[in-house]
């Protein structure tokens, strides 16, 4: 039982960890139809940039300081890359982006070499915050699960209480329209772009830090997350949240379960054949967690093509 | 006229020049120097640069310089196997590689698939750290030569070595990577089990570099009620498992294989203290030969040997060792006869005598089995903590039996 509530709770923590990382990219993918290759880069700036501040800010301040830097990258990235090539279709946006994450990977070799960083959780805040059975439960994960409650919250109400967000809303659905209302549509893709690159960066700083900050975190994190906004439906921050919560919880819970396909059979009373035979019948459940999210996503692609929570096609 | 004439005759001087004269020993490193491995692959090539250029300090071979050739695999055997090509073509007569068992595999078979086709032609595989059992099992052959170690030799030193200090309790739990490498670590875990008066709580195997959140996995440690961990994971496998076990504040022991990888202690911190790691070369243990042969490393590439460094730098050793007793035939290197004096070949390290088992081509390594303390002599990447000696195991006692997997065939 105690298992069962730290695999949960593990999982909730991941899953929102995940969420922090592909609320931008499933925005972007709304507002500019691309999917952003470099994304998981602004997470690993993002946590590089708070590494390299914490000698003069302090732990605390770089963690502020890092997401709104990511944010003038992206936003830089989107003004003098992205719009020069917009018109010439998705496929050279997504080239750009593509080659930008092989870029940000090697420049972050380049200044901070190929191993990992001293970048780590503050003895202050490093404490259990409750017990669990005998183990305990670190301070940290719950500060990380917060931080991105806190976020999703505040996107929520901005995109759907705000006239800002009545602006980007309409802007992602018929940009034409609103650009003969007089709004400027430009600036607002930069200002989504802008903003998703932070909260992927905020992602990076926060985790960055319980995690390993290395030159790899992007490849690392980067296919997962393609995999959230997949499933979770494209453009949908909602689906985004629903999706992530989903993996994490099926990875860790997928963890303690010792079962294989001939543990199944053995009810039909065919065990000794599947033993035999080997393979695919005696892996485990728990040895091919990791690998779960990839067989959901081909299962929703099958079934719901549009995701979750996602429009229909 | 005149000038064309005179530019002629140069250019076939020079092609007669070099028909005569005896072609130098060439060396082929194809490493992974691009990609996320990348960093592995590069401390392999800094250990062979310096290895190679002290061959050449003190000759070459047949009085010239031994050249070394380096080719990138992208951290993948495709890449490899082309790269192979590229270097047999042009000249490469010893080929060496360290990073990826995977890569290893690949060139293994492609040199033995060569010298069956091109007899007279041959190359010799110089495997200085891919560390799959299969390299001296089933796919051994004549012309591969393992200077790493495996899952068998470094477990082995590993368990022998904590129960000395009274570390590793009697509940072990098997953590390792779902690959070759891993279920050589977990069988060999199972193995040690007697010798080490320890039971195996459970075993797991996960995915490889996938996983950014081990907090499941620990759960699992805590409920199994483990005294100590041992795993071969490694990078990021390791240090995450290790974090995750920190936060969650269990006091299980580690024993690894790879806590000595650069970027371990730095990104670890305090969270490394205590725990235990096999490997092939620790510059205490080594006394004062290991400092002075860690001093001259510094002074040539800029860097202290690290993690499987010195046992590339020592495995070329050997090969400079067999090279000085083979005589040239007609200006060349006969590479069977290169592969016979590296079967009997003998280096002394700083650690001990090195020698070669000409049984399956393993390389008697010494292990240093270290524990994480403070107290160490010589600090790691700039952090107050090092590498402890516990137990030093000199070749032929830290070796396991050669394979019977392996069935060698010599040339006649």
């Amino acid at each position: 039982m105690d298992t069962f509530v730290v695999s949960l709770l593990n999982g909730a923590v991941y899953g929102l960890l995940l969420f922090m990382v592909s609320a931008g990219l499933t925005l972007i993918f709304g507002m500019m139809g691309v999917l952003n290759f470099a994304h998981a880069s602004f997470y690993m700036l993002g946590a590089y940039f708070a590494y390299a501040l914490e000698g003069t800010l302090g732990f605390w301040g770089a963690l502020v300081a890092s997401p709104f830097l990511v944010m003038g990258f992206g936003v830089a990235v989107e003004r003098y890359f992205l719009r020069r090539v917009h018109h010439h279709g998705h496929a050279h946006e997504l080239l750009l982006t593509f080659g930008l994450a092989f870029i940000c990977a090697e420049l972050i070799k380049l200044f901070f070499g190929n191993y990992p960083v001293n970048y780590r959780i503050p003895q202050a805040i490093d404490f259990a915050a409750f017990t669990v059975g005998s183990v305990g439960y670190p301070a940290y994960r719950v500060f990380m699960g917060g931080v991105a409650l806190a976020m999703f919250g505040l996107m929520y109400l901005l995109l759907a209480r705000t006239r800002v967000g009545i602006v980007v809303r309409s802007a992602i659905y018929k940009p034409r329209m609103v650009e003969a209302l007089g709004h400027n549509v430009p600036v607002v893709f930069m200002g989504v772009f802008g903003v998703g690159a932070g909260l992927a960066g905020l992602a990076g700083a926060v985790a960055g830090a319980f995690y390993t900050t290395n030159p790899n975190m992007a490849l690392e994190l980067g296919a997962m997350v393609f995999v959230v906004v997949v499933v979770g439906g494209l453009g949908s921050l909602e689906g985004a949240m629903l999706a992530s919560l989903l993996i994490g919880v099926v990875t860790s819970l997928a963890v303690s379960i010792d079962l294989s396909l001939a543990d199944l059979l053995a009810h039909v009373g065919a065990r000794d054949w599947a033993e035999a035979v080997g393979g695919l019948f005696t892996l485990k459940v728990s040895s091919l967690a990791a690998t779960l999210p990839f067989a959901l996503m081909l299962l929703v692609l099958l079934v719901r093509p549009g995701g979750l929570l996602g429009e229909k096609p | 006229m005149d000038f064309i004439r005179t530019a002629l005759g140069g250019a076939a001087l020079c092609l007669f020049a070099g028909a005569s004269a005896a072609a130098p020993v060439k060396i082929a490193l194809i490493e992974t120097l691009s990609g996320p491995q990348a960093s592995a692959g590069l401390l392999y090539r800094a250990a062979v640069r310096y290895a190679v250029d002290g061959m050449n300090a003190e000759g070459g071979w047949n009085g010239e310089p031994v050249q070394l050739l380096e080719y990138d695999n992208q951290g993948g055997p495709t890449a490899a196997a082309d790269k192979l090509k590229a270097a047999v073509a042009e000249g490469a007569q010893i080929v060496v590689q360290g990073a990826s068992s995977a890569v290893g595999g690949q060139l293994t078979e492609d040199v033995r698939k060569h010298n069956i086709r091109n007899p007279g032609k041959e190359v010799v595989f110089i495997n200085v750290g891919g560390e799959a059992l299969e390299l001296t099992g089933e796919k051994c052959h004549f012309h591969h030569f393992s200077f790493a170690g495996n899952a068998q030799v470094r477990t082995k030193a590993l368990v022998n070595g904590m129960k000395s200090v009274q570390a590793l309790g009697t509940r072990v739990y098997s953590m390792n990577q779902n690959y070759s490498w891993g279920q050589d670590m977990e069988k060999a875990i199972s193995d040690q089990a007697t010798n080490g008066g320890y039971q195996v709580v459970e075993k797991t195997l996960h995915d490889v570099n996938k996983i950014q959140d081990f907090a499941p996995y620990v759960a699992k440690i805590s409920a199994a009620k483990a005294d100590t961990v041992i795993t071969g994971n490694w990078s990021n496998d390791l240090l995450l498992l290790m974090k995750a076990t920190k936060a969650a504040g269990l006091k299980t022991r580690f024993g690894t294989m790879y806590l000595d990888q650069p970027g371990n202690l730095a990104n670890g911190g305090d969270l490394a203290l205590g725990h235990f790691v096999a490997q092939t070369f620790n510059v205490e243990a080594g006394g004062a030969q290991g400092e002075r042969f860690a001093a001259d490393f510094k002074a040539k590439t800029g860097q202290t040997p690290v993690a499987i460094q010195p046992q590339a730098v020592f495995g070329l050793w050997m090969v400079a060792d067999a090279l000085k007793r083979v005589k040239p035939e007609g200006g060349n290197l006969n590479v069977n006869a290169f592969a016979r004096a590296l079967e009997s070949a003998k280096v002394r390290t700083p650690l001990g005598e090195l020698g070669m088992r000409a049984a399956d081509h393993q390389a008697l390594l010494p292990i240093v089995v270290s524990t994480v303390a403070k107290d160490a002599k010589f600090k790691a990447e700039a952090t107050d903590m090092g590498f402890k000696p516990v137990k030093v195991f000199g070749g032929e006692e830290a070796a396991a039996p050669a394979q019977s997997s392996c069935r060698m065939q010599r040339p006649a």
